[in-house]
């Protein structure tokens, strides 16, 4: 078997919908740039977050396009960080001058490129799980903040499991940090005490002390948020290497993540606005498509790429309701419109945040995520009161 | 002879003519850089106008880089460090306490204040007398991960990972951008240029050339280099400073290790000891990464590996430097060297400070001086005093321990025991260059002079301590003491005063060596087997230079000799070591008819007289 | 108590591994590896084509041994040879070959992170406390590292002809001791050895082409204050890595990564030609 060559297989499938699109229409197409961490902590999951944009600008090309004219997809790498976010916008923003920015990022890529981004005046959309309150009038999300997700982990804990001391994990960024201050305040407040809150470096990979200190704190319960993709993955190998079989939740682990994990994953909790098991014609047929696309190089859809998947079409909707990709009318159409897609009907209405239903689950032996309960349209509070919508 | 005065005035008018030549040969590319810096942005499209402006904020840094390696011999990895300080000082200033002129100040004090302080700190730790380069390159390794650790232990205060971004900057156009950034850089090569091409500036090549002889010039080179690395620092702070205020996020990368290969990488491909080169260098470098990234990112990066691994094998010079080497070869080696040897250098004759006195002071002191090896003893129990107008030679087998007694006269931190005073001082544990301004001299056995400098800039050098050199000027004339410029003219140097000194014959090196010492008007002369390889001829010349410095200007001359008729013709006292001690002292007539002195040559121990 | 122990211990022989090939380059040739990064990317990269092809975990070091040796044969003679009495200048060749083999690394695997699962998974129970197999394990890997590369040194006759030109290269070859090709040798055996580390060191970690990067700075510091003794490497490691743990136990992780660089460029300015002798 030879070893993936994702990367190459992106710029041939980029380079492919651009051949698909030249030929249809005498009109320019439609560029959507997508930045997103090829290289770095993030490039366990950019894969899969490529292949569901290529997805949904197939499909959408396939039925016409949008407003007659055809996408294109401008992928290019941030590589997980800030000076390499600086690097792949300036490149999407001035020189390949894209409509539309769609992707999802590290947080510290994405607080590096919204200046760039109000500079360029393109819409983005942020399609990753994030600590919250990152707010620009160019930026809507329509993934999960620590509001909807972090209480269903740690209600859990405390009424299942009966854990009252919790032990903090995390990688020393504004997502890390973001999450896990939500974490604790949020666990201190149903009468939980946090007994220890660690952090490493994004890039660290050398967990040992940490979990040396998490055994001597002796806690009921461990929660963890790094950076998605490697920190996660050399992180659950090292506490299952030290035999460490506390209540493990991870508030930043994907499927596709976990599904990579293999036996190490067992028992980890999370807590998901997607998961692939979900009962829904739309999620069995985008699932189909996928299948269909990829065959033996899908990489697991996850939380962090179906949003992609969807973002594309919220774009398409708003361009068709606005009429127009001028970037004025199509931000103001982004926090009107509704997608239905393999999550639900999904509208970034809520101060260009959007609710979302939420799974908890737990993965099993073989890869997969059980969902232990659901929670419908939960709302993601007052992330951005300042901006009008 | 003309007198002092007359001389230091005769230097200042010969200089002028010399500012004029240099102003065109800077100034005229400077002027013809700023017209292009200013018409950039009505030609340039704003993609390009972007990349160029943190390639030219690079290049700054990139410049110091070329500074402290390719003119002062010190291979650093750590400038990122400083730009990296320099850029978060305007990012934590910025947004901690918003954006105004006073934060701005603010801004910019902190950013040099640490960085004088970290650069004199890694300074003080790299360069201490007897440091290698080798140990100030691990320092400069070990600082950039310093100060990204420390990034990342900052909390919210320095952002960790993700760095500081949102804060508000200067508000100026990309086009403003540009001009400043260009202007910044070409101030710089201005700068650069006319400092390292002034006689301050020779100075660095010179420690770089040969740091010992420095030190024995009475150069304190260890302050030198901290100097330096505090001014480089400073600057790519600096430049830091304008990266970040231009682009607005500070992140951990842009202080990181990585980043100072990459500028080492940049400046050997552009060509180190070129100043343009390496500014070239980091902006073809900085726009085809920006541009080749994303469509044949590891292509690009391979081809700058393989590119910098040849460069650094084969062509040491880089793009600049083999573009030198060429057009060298072109005009015709022979024509460049009747260019330098009839560089506009004129000889000068100093005024004695003082009159030579007539007296016999004691100026050398040794007392029970002893140096051990562990449980070797090389020197042992070795007293006695040497005169003005004397002529002494230390004699004696190999292994008698005659080079460690010179090298615990000239350097304090070499003996084990015993006090040494040189002109009624004691040297304690003064290193040579402080020894030196008591006023001794030493010449090396194997003849210590700057190889790529010329046999003028050699001289001027030995001049340092004396008289200051500018940073500005670059004088033509060579004003020396009388002893030295005697030196000069009868070996012939005069009229080889613009060639280089490793193109030298062995026994012309070991005139200008003589010479350079001479220079710095010692009072006392340390010499180390002078006349090992000379020809005959040229023994005899230099056995009649030394026997004038000791009449005339009552010079006290030590010297290691082997040649026992040699010793007999010139000096006043010999003293026989043997075994680390002292066997005789005393006259030539009685010394050399001692049978002690035969039966320790031919290694007959019969005798153990105790002296 | 005893976790911080086995931390130390486990710390230092990991250290010990990655160093070694460092050590046994600079002691013979007098020339620092900055490609070192590269031949321990090199090694992980044999494990996990080693893991992909299905091959038993034991002979992933093996595979990266053979990988390492050949690569690091290759680059002596076309790149290094040339270098021996230029220390700073090969320290920057040597950094450009690592660009190199970075990228042809990318170019053949990708640029993203991959994955090598352990051979032994568990924890193994010492004086009461489970403690992870795979850590104990580097610990005999050290030391078996520790002896062969002794008795290799000792007990053969090209350690003999090694030992010869460490001590005296001019005096070796008027011996008619071929010391280019004890060079050629040795520099593969180090690379090698490179290799066999991060083959032995994916498992807790993971895969991506700059991997190797993260123990440069710290083999580097290691070797230079070991001069050129494998004994006083391994007491090194044991000290500086021991305070690294306990830096990172008790003060802060970040921190604690900065200990064996801070206090061997300290250890340095004591004694500039390390403590091989004390």
């Amino acid at each position: 078997m030879t070893p993936t060559r994702s990367f190459s297989n992106v710029l041939a499938a980029a380079a492919c919908t651009t051949l698909l699109a030249a030929p249809a229409l005498a009109a320019e197409p439609i560029k959507i740039g997508v930045p997103v961490g090829l290289s770095g902590a993030n490039s366990v999951v950019a894969p899969s977050v490529v292949q569901s944009a290529q997805l949904a600008v197939e499909e959408i090309n396939a039925k016409g396009g949008v407003l007659g004219r055809q996408l294109a997809l401008e992928v290019a790498d941030d590589a997980s960080g800030a000076a390499g976010a600086q690097k792949a916008f300036d490149s999407l923003v001035f020189q390949k001058k894209v409509d539309v920015l769609i992707s999802m990022e590290t947080s510290a890529a994405r607080n590096a490129a919204l200046p760039i981004v109000a500079r360029g005046k393109v819409p983005y959309i942020y399609t990753s799980f994030y600590e919250g309150k990152s707010c620009s009038p160019f930026m809507y999300v329509n993934a999960w903040v620590p509001e909807q997700q972090v209480p269903p982990i740690v209600d859990y804990f405390n009424k299942e499991k009966g854990a009252k001391k919790f032990f903090l994990i995390g990688s020393d960024y504004a997502f890390g940090r973001g999450m896990l201050a939500f974490t604790k305040a949020y666990i201190e407040k149903t009468g939980g005490k946090v007994v220890g809150e660690e952090y490493l470096p994004m890039d660290g990979s050398d967990w040992t002390s940490i979990i040396s200190k998490l055994k001597s704190a002796a806690p009921d319960a461990l929660i963890t948020s790094t950076a998605g993709g490697a920190p996660n993955v050399t992180l659950t190998k090292q506490l299952r290497a030290a035999g460490v079989a506390l209540p493990y939740g991870n508030l930043a682990v994907d499927e596709g993540t976990a599904k990579g994990m293999g036996t190490d994953a067992e028992g980890i909790y999370l807590s998901a606005s997607y998961v692939t098991g979900i009962d829904s014609a739309a999620n069995k047929s985008f699932l189909d498509a996928m299948q269909k696309k990829f065959g033996a190089e899908l990489k697991t859809p996850n939380d962090l790429s179906v949003p992609e998947y969807e973002a594309v079409y919220a774009y398409k909707a708003a361009a068709e309701k606005a009429s127009s990709t001028d970037e004025a009318k199509v931000l103001k159409a982004l926090g009107e419109v509704s997608v239905e897609g393999p999550r639900g009907k999904i509208e970034m209405s809520k101060q260009h945040h959007a609710p979302l239903t939420m799974y908890l689950g737990q993965v099993q032996a073989d890869g997969s995520v059980k969902v232990i309960k659901s929670f419908l349209n939960v709302d993601p509070d007052a992330q951005c009161p300042n901006l009008k919508s | 002879m003309p007198d002092r005065e007359s001389a230091l005035r005769s230097t200042a008018l010969a200089s002028l003519p010399s500012v004029p030549r240099r102003l065109v040969r800077v100034g005229l590319p400077a002027i013809v850089a700023m017209v292009l810096v200013i018409a950039g942005p009505w030609v340039l499209d704003t993609y390009t106008l972007n990349i160029l402006v943190r390639a030219l904020f690079v290049a700054i840094t990139a410049i110091t880089v070329d500074v402290l390696w390719g003119f002062s011999g010190t291979l650093t990895f750590g400038q990122s460090a400083f730009f990296g300080i320099g850029a978060y000082a305007l990012a934590i200033v910025f947004t901690q306490f918003g954006f105004g002129p006073w934060q701005a100040l603010l801004a910019l004090a902190a950013a040099i204040a640490v960085t004088a302080a970290v650069a004199g700190f890694v300074g003080w730790l790299s360069f201490y007398p007897g440091s290698t380069p080798l140990y100030a390159s691990v320092i400069s390794l070990v600082l950039p991960i310093v100060v990204v650790q420390l990034l990342y232990s900052g909390g919210s205060f320095t952002g960790s990972s993700s760095g500081l971004v949102g804060f508000e900057s200067f508000d100026l156009s990309l086009e403003a951008w540009f001009r400043l950034a260009g202007a910044a850089v070409v101030a710089t090569l201005v700068v650069a240029s006319v400092a390292l091409s002034s006689d301050a500036g020779r100075v660095l090549s010179a420690m770089r050339d040969n740091d010992e002889r420095c030190s024995y010039l009475g150069i304190d080179t260890s302050l030198v280099r901290i100097s330096l690395t505090v001014v480089a620092g400073a600057v790519a702070a600096l430049s830091g400073f304008g990266y970040v205020a231009f682009s607005g996020v500070a992140a951990p990368e842009n202080a990181g290790f990585v980043f100072g290969t990459q500028l080492v990488v940049m400046v050997a491909l552009g060509g180190r000891g070129s100043l343009i080169g390496a500014v070239v260098g980091a902006v073809v470098i900085e726009v085809a990464s920006a541009y080749l990234s994303s469509s044949l990112p590891f292509v690009w990066e391979l081809i700058v590996g393989v590119a910098f691994v040849l460069v650094i094998v084969v062509l040491p010079g880089g793009l600049f430097g083999s573009l030198r080497d060429a057009t060298s070869a072109l005009r015709g080696r022979s024509a460049v060297a009747a260019a330098r040897a009839n560089s506009q250098v004129t000889l000068a004759t100093l005024e004695r400070a003082a009159a030579a006195p007539d007296r016999d002071d004691v100026v050398v002191e040794a007392d029970g001086v002893s140096r051990h090896f562990g449980s070797l003893s090389v020197l042992s129990g070795v007293s006695f005093k040497a005169r003005q107008g004397e002529l002494v030679s230390i004699v004696g087998p190999n292994g008698a321990g005659k080079t460690t007694l010179i090298r615990c006269l000239a350097d304090g931190r070499e003996r084990s025991e015993g006090t040494v005073r040189i002109a009624s001082h004691t040297i304690a544990r003064l290193p040579p260059d402080r020894i030196v301004g008591l006023g001794l001299g030493r010449k090396f056995q194997a003849a210590s002079v700057f190889e790529t400098l010329s046999v003028a800039d050699c001289l001027r050098i030995a001049r340092t301590k004396s008289d200051p050199p500018s940073l500005l000027r670059a004088s033509s004339v060579l004003a020396l003491p009388a002893a030295a410029r005697a030196v000069v003219e009868s070996s012939g140097l005069a009229e080889r005063l613009g060639e280089e000194a490793r193109f030298l014959s062995h026994g012309l090196k070991q005139a200008l060596e003589l010479a350079m010492v001479l220079a710095l008007e010692p009072r006392v002369l340390l010499l180390d087997e002078p006349t090992a390889g000379l020809t005959r001829a040229e023994r005899q010349g230099f056995a009649g230079v030394l026997t004038d410095l000791v009449a005339r200007e009552r010079l006290c001359v030590l010297i290691i000799e082997h040649d026992l008729d040699f010793v007999r013709q010139i000096s006043s006292r010999i003293i026989l070591l043997h075994q680390g001690r002292v066997a005789l002292d005393g006259p030539v007539a009685d010394v050399v008819d001692d049978p002690l002195i035969r039966e320790i040559y031919t290694g007959n121990n019969r005798s153990n007289k105790a002296m | 108590m005893i976790t911080l122990a086995l931390d130390i211990v486990t710390t230092a022989a990991i250290l010990f591994i990655v160093s070694a090939g460092l050590l046994i380059v600079f002691g013979v040739m007098k020339i620092i590896n900055f490609a070192h990064a590269s031949f321990i990317t090199v090694g992980a990269y044999a494990a996990l084509v080693a893991s992909r092809l299905g091959l038993p975990p034991v002979l992933a070091p093996a595979l990266a041994f053979l990988a390492g040796g050949l690569i690091g044969a290759a680059a002596e003679r076309v790149v290094v040879r040339r270098l021996y009495g230029r220390p700073l200048d090969a320290i920057l060749a040597t950094w450009g070959l690592s660009i190199v083999m970075g990228q042809l690394v990318t170019l053949a695997f990708g640029r993203e992170v991959q994955f090598v699962p352990a051979p032994i998974s568990g924890t193994v129970m010492i004086l009461g406390e489970g403690y992870s197999g795979y850590r104990l394990l580097m610990v005999g890997a050290a030391i078996a590292i520790a002896v062969l590369f002794t008795g290799l040194l000792n007990g053969t006759r090209l350690g003999l002809s090694t030992r010869a030109v460490i001590m005296n290269e001019t005096l070796a070859q008027g011996l008619g001791i071929d010391s280019a090709r004890v060079r050629l040798i040795t520099f593969g055996i180090g690379c090698g050895l490179a290799a066999i580390a991060g083959a032995l060191i994916t498992p807790l970690a993971s895969v991506d082409p700059n991997m190797g990067l993260s123990w440069l700075i710290g083999a580097f510091m290691l070797v230079m204050i070991s001069g050129g003794s494998l004994l006083t490497l391994g007491l090194s490691c044991f000290v500086l890595g021991g305070l690294q743990v306990l830096a990172s136990t008790f003060i802060s992780p970040i921190l604690g990564g900065l200990t064996i660089a801070v206090l061997a460029a300290v250890a340095l300015r004591l004694r500039p030609e390390g403590f091989a002798r004390a």
